[in-house]
């Protein structure tokens, strides 16, 4: 069953300069379009990946689901339920209670003068529940003692803080975690104890998560499923079996292509050939155009759909 | 922040049968001062400036306990006295009846300065309380509501600080004749809410897209709840820093209208004394005692207020430290 249905979603930032500057220096208004008709399903239990480069828009997504930011366009309803749209608060309230979410930065991500106890309990306390031993059974859980309830963040290396992170987004027993690059600021050491511990609270308490990751390698070993954007477009989604062995998007292929190996050294790798595109102004048709080896007249008209082939959802004109 | 700074054998030291030297050297009495000056807050400067401050505040309480307060009226004494042990242009010899010596009306210079004194910290402290209230109110409103609030909020204090206040204040107190201290007071708030309005919403922007007022949002916290438990518990080091600069500029301010005789009428101050001597013609009688001493307590007053402040940018800032 899907737990996050997110249709047609899209999202538009006003980046216009200040009026009295539009005024003198006659220009219009600008806006950045950094999510564009993105759909895809989260099963319960499972994990889905978003990958892309920087600027790609899948943070965005990521805020947009927790109700961080709203939609331009398009729903995104998790449980049936249309944060952006549903009226009656306590079904709002329900279902927020549901999702949490783990920031990139661990170091910015928690308040340098609270206690790790109230930290940890903030998510339960702020709806007005009760936390007594709350903090030390989580901190147990994500494997740190139960007496740094007492200390302060900056006691703690990079990886123990995000250990915290962890357990404040289990504090409301959510369903749903969003998980926002949640390793890219850790030793690689330390990445990997970090998503061992996530994947095994996941079996443990049945969440589902929303990883968000630059991170080929992350992404592979984490999600049950992958969808790969492209300049705020989600241009292939498949397991991760198929889409690394085959991928069928050519930009899937170039990012594949160009990603560090094992087995590797010494070979020549083809750098990737042009840079992402500006997304105030992006490219007509399908959005990759300018950098895609197979791209014709018809790819500069037209956006291709995201169709299925085989076990892929791919949007390409030319994809088989 | 204290505690990622503390040297490591304070930790070992913490056993209580360490009293010999360890492994380290260090002895035990070694090791608890090291403890004691490792909390920021007990930094020398800002020991020494507070005590500065203390010092002045005391001497205005013990002054008013041990020594005669209505010898600041005309003719509570000789008149031109020198300090004890100075002779003056008369010959006269000061006497301990008047330590600092009188005025040219024979009022008494200490008992001046023991009024005076307590009077303009409390105008600057007063000013600086009701600036700072103001700044964090529009800081805050700016920094956390944004769109049309902030820009009116932002163009009104950049525009506020640039104009000079002692230009709109000599007119503003010329027209109202004699003040009170705490009119003075709120008339000084009006000049010096920019700075902390500017700085309180910088910080808050920043802190707003922090994880962990993001996540506090997430959890449904109000509105009140992100501003006053999660922010601004992280600003309270900059608060303090701007509330003693304020300090400082609402002295400069309050004294500068004094001594062009703008200040309160009935109530000394020490800008008061010096403009009153400065009227006398102290300067060409060479009486140094009536304008000197109000001058040496001002300077002590501003040099406690920046050792204050020079303490705590060591406690916000802990790249200052030195161990």
């Amino acid at each position: 069953m899907a737990l996050v249905k997110v249709e047609n979603l899209s999202r538009v930032f006003d980046v216009s300069k200040p009026w009295l500057n539009r005024v003198i220096e006659r220009r219009p208004k600008a806006f950045l379009k950094a999510v564009s008709d993105v759909d895809f399903q989260i099963t319960e239990r499972s994990t889905y990946a978003l990958v892309g480069e920087s600027g790609s828009g899948k943070s965005t997504i990521g805020r947009m689901l927790v109700g961080l930011l709203s939609p331009t366009d398009g729903t995104v309803e998790i449980e049936g339920v249309d944060l952006a749209r549903e009226s009656d608060a306590a079904k709002v309230d329900a279902v927020r209670a549901d999702i949490q979410m783990i920031f990139q930065d661990p170091y910015a991500s928690l308040n340098p003068r609270w206690r790790v106890r109230d930290i940890i309990a903030e998510p339960v306390t702020a709806r007005g529940g009760d936390a007594t031993g709350l903090a030390e059974r989580l901190l147990e859980q994500v494997g740190l003692s139960a007496l740094d309830a007492g200390k302060f963040p900056h006691e703690f290396s990079g990886g123990q803080r995000q250990r915290i992170c962890i357990a404040r987004a289990l504090a409301s027993e959510p369903k749903l975690i969003v998980c926002d690059e949640p390793t890219s600021a850790l030793d690689v050491s330390v990445q990997a104890q970090v998503l061992n511990l996530m994947s095994d609270l996941k079996d443990d308490l049945g969440l589902t998560y929303l990883l968000i990751s630059h991170d080929l390698t992350v992404v592979q070993h984490m999600a049950d499923r992958i969808g790969v954007l492209y300049l705020g477009r989600l241009v292939e989604e498949a397991d991760p079996d198929t889409l690394f062995e085959t991928p069928k998007h050519p930009y899937t292929q170039m990012l594949l292509e160009a990603a560090p190996r094992m087995d590797g050294f010494g070979r020549e790798v083809t750098p990737p050939e042009g840079e992402i595109p500006n997304p105030i102004d992006p490219p007509s048709g399908c959005a990759f155009h300018p950098r895609c080896p197979l791209a014709t007249e018809l790819c500069r008209n037209e956006r291709p759909a995201l169709r299925q082939l085989g076990a892929t959802r791919v949007a390409c004109h030319f994809a088989e | 922040m204290s505690q990622d700074l503390r040297p490591a054998p304070a930790d070992t030291a913490a056993a209580p049968e360490t009293a010999a030297p360890d492994a380290t050297g260090l002895t035990a009495a070694q090791i608890k001062r090291m403890k004691r000056f490792d909390n920021p807050w007990f930094n020398p400067k800002l020991i020494w400036g507070a005590g500065l401050l203390l010092g002045i505040v005391a001497l205005g309480i013990l002054g008013r306990l041990f020594w005669d307060t209505d010898l600041v009226f005309t003719g509570a004494g000789m008149p031109r006295q020198g300090p004890v042990g100075v002779e003056n242009i008369r010959g006269q010899v000061g006497t301990w009846a008047h330590p600092l010596g009188t005025d040219v009306s024979g009022k008494d210079i200490l008992a001046l300065l023991i009024v005076g004194a307590p009077n303009t910290l409390y105008v600057g402290v007063l000013a600086s309380l009701i600036g700072m209230s103001i700044g964090i109110f529009l800081g805050f409103s700016a920094g956390f509501i944004g769109g049309r609030t902030d820009d009116v909020i932002r163009v009104g204090s950049d525009v506020m600080i640039t104009i000079p206040p002692l230009l709109i204040l000599v007119v503003v107190q010329a027209a109202f004749g004699d003040i009170t201290l705490t009119l003075m007071a709120m008339l000084i708030a009006c000049f010096v809410w920019q700075s902390p309005t500017r700085l309180i919403r910088a910080q808050v922007l920043s802190m707003r897209e922090s994880g962990y007022v993001q996540m506090a949002r997430l959890s449904g916290a109000s509105t009140g709840h992100i501003m006053f438990r999660e922010m601004l518990p992280n600003l309270v080091p900059y608060l303090f820093g701007s509330f003693i600069a304020n300090v400082t500029t609402s002295i400069v301010t309050a004294v500068g209208l004094e001594v062009l005789g703008l200040g309160p009428q009935r109530v000394p101050t020490l800008g008061r004394v010096i403009y009153d001597a400065i009227n006398s013609g102290a300067l060409i009688q060479n009486l140094w005692w009536w304008w000197g001493a109000p001058t040496i307590l001002l300077a002590v007053m501003f040099i406690g207020l920046l050792l204050i402040n020079l303490g705590l940018d060591e406690v916000s800032n802990p790249r200052l430290r030195r161990l």
